[in-house]
């Protein structure tokens, strides 16, 4: 892959991230149905209950690594890509681009979530966890985000100028 | 470049050329003594550090242990969850399973591949480089497993799957009883052993060694 192609594809794939962003949070990822109630959660639905359930570190912690990764992951590349080119701030976006090689991954964590849930809730009219199509999106959004980072390689930044992209 | 401590001059005919991985700039290689290093002069990442003894020892022997301790963390149930009376074990698989039969095939492949495929591999990678440069052996595809290593790397999300069975647990619990099992203990070992792992990676350190056996 030269490196223009791989500009054009991480641009690509951000600008999905972007749509897929809106989606991901706002149709539910998971159904869980219990004696007398059915709850449809988004993924911003379960951190909240998880919060006034009174688990706030681990709402926190799922508010960080599910909602707060991925938006600060498309801020990022966002950033990366509009200065593409330019010889301004190359050691911050090194570390920036370095963040999102080591935390892009995080956000995976609600979808395990799900994977746990859904085995262990298959209890009938007890407990029980249904996936939703919007994991459907979220997946779609993290594999977005994070093929965006990984094709966009760091010597990228050093490029003098777009036309010095072969 | 920069180094650290005294500069040692060779020869510059001696001297051959590094190329860093991150940004591809050429560094001028060198020898190093006890606790020094080479780093980049664009983008400042290592490229070499001193190697002191058979410093692959680490690197296989968290592996073994990671391995080990990911066939046990996929054969025992990861915990209990008990509604009034009833109760539901789940394995690693278990999870999966109920992804693909509720029509969530391709979330259930993803994973599959992201918390048994991708660290198995990635960690069965780590183990025949750190078995061949402890050995100092030439073994067949040394550079093939050097290579699905970096690409499985930032995909080897065990550590991530062992986070995310807690914040169940703590879920769980606000619904029923919720009791541990042995499975927990060996996705918890086989976290650890696999973050020792990536630590004790050094690929620059065994790229030398490849190219020293060839």
């Amino acid at each position: 892959m030269t490196d223009r192609t791989r500009i054009a594809v991480s641009r690509a794939l951000l600008a999905s991230a972007v749509i897929l962003y809106l989606p991901a949070n706002a149709i539910p990822v998971m159904t869980i149905s219990l004696p007398g109630q059915v709850d449809d959660l988004t993924v911003l639905g379960g951190v909240e209950e998880l919060y006034t359930s009174g688990l706030v570190p681990v709402a926190g912690i799922v508010f960080l690594a599910s909602i707060l990764v991925p938006f600060l992951k498309i801020l990022a590349l966002a950033w990366l890509h509009a200065l593409q080119g330019s010889d301004r701030q190359r050691r911050a976006r090194l570390i920036i681009h370095g963040f999102l090689a080591k935390v892009g991954t995080w956000a995976m964590i609600d979808i395990f979530l799900l994977s746990v849930l859904t085995a262990v809730g298959q209890l009938g009219v007890l407990a029980s966890v249904q996936p939703r199509e919007g994991a459907f999106f979220f997946c779609a959004l993290i594999l977005s985000t994070y093929f965006s980072a990984e094709v966009y390689k760091p010597h990228l930044i050093w490029q003098e100028s777009p036309a010095e992209a072969r | 470049m920069h180094t650290t401590h005294n500069e040692h001059p060779m020869p510059a005919e001696m001297r051959a050329w590094l190329v860093c991985k991150r940004c591809l700039a050429p560094c001028k290689d060198r020898n190093l003594s006890k606790g020094e290093y080479l780093r980049c002069g664009r983008c400042h990442a290592q490229l070499k550090s001193f190697k002191q003894g058979n410093s692959f020892n680490p690197l296989w022997a968290f592996s073994s242990t990671a391995l080990i301790c990911m066939v046990l963390a996929n054969t025992y149930p990861i915990l209990n969850f008990e509604v009034a009376g009833k109760s539901q074990q789940n394995l690693i698989l278990t999870g999966i399973q109920s992804l693909w039969s509720e029509g969530f095939g391709l979330i259930a492949a993803l994973v599959f591949f992201c918390t048994i495929v991708a660290p198995t591999i990635y960690l069965g990678a780590l183990w025949y480089m750190g078995g061949a440069c402890t050995l100092e052996a030439r073994w067949p595809g040394l550079r093939l497993a050097a290579k699905t290593a970096a690409m499985l790397e930032s995909l080897n999300l065990l550590p991530v799957f062992a986070v995310a069975c807690i914040v169940s647990v703590v879920k769980l619990r606000t619904i029923g009883n919720v009791t541990w099992d042995m499975g927990a203990f060996w996705i918890g070992a086989a976290s650890l052993f696999t973050l020792l792992s990536m630590q004790a990676h050094n690929s620059g350190q065994i790229e030398i060694q490849l190219e020293q056996s060839q």
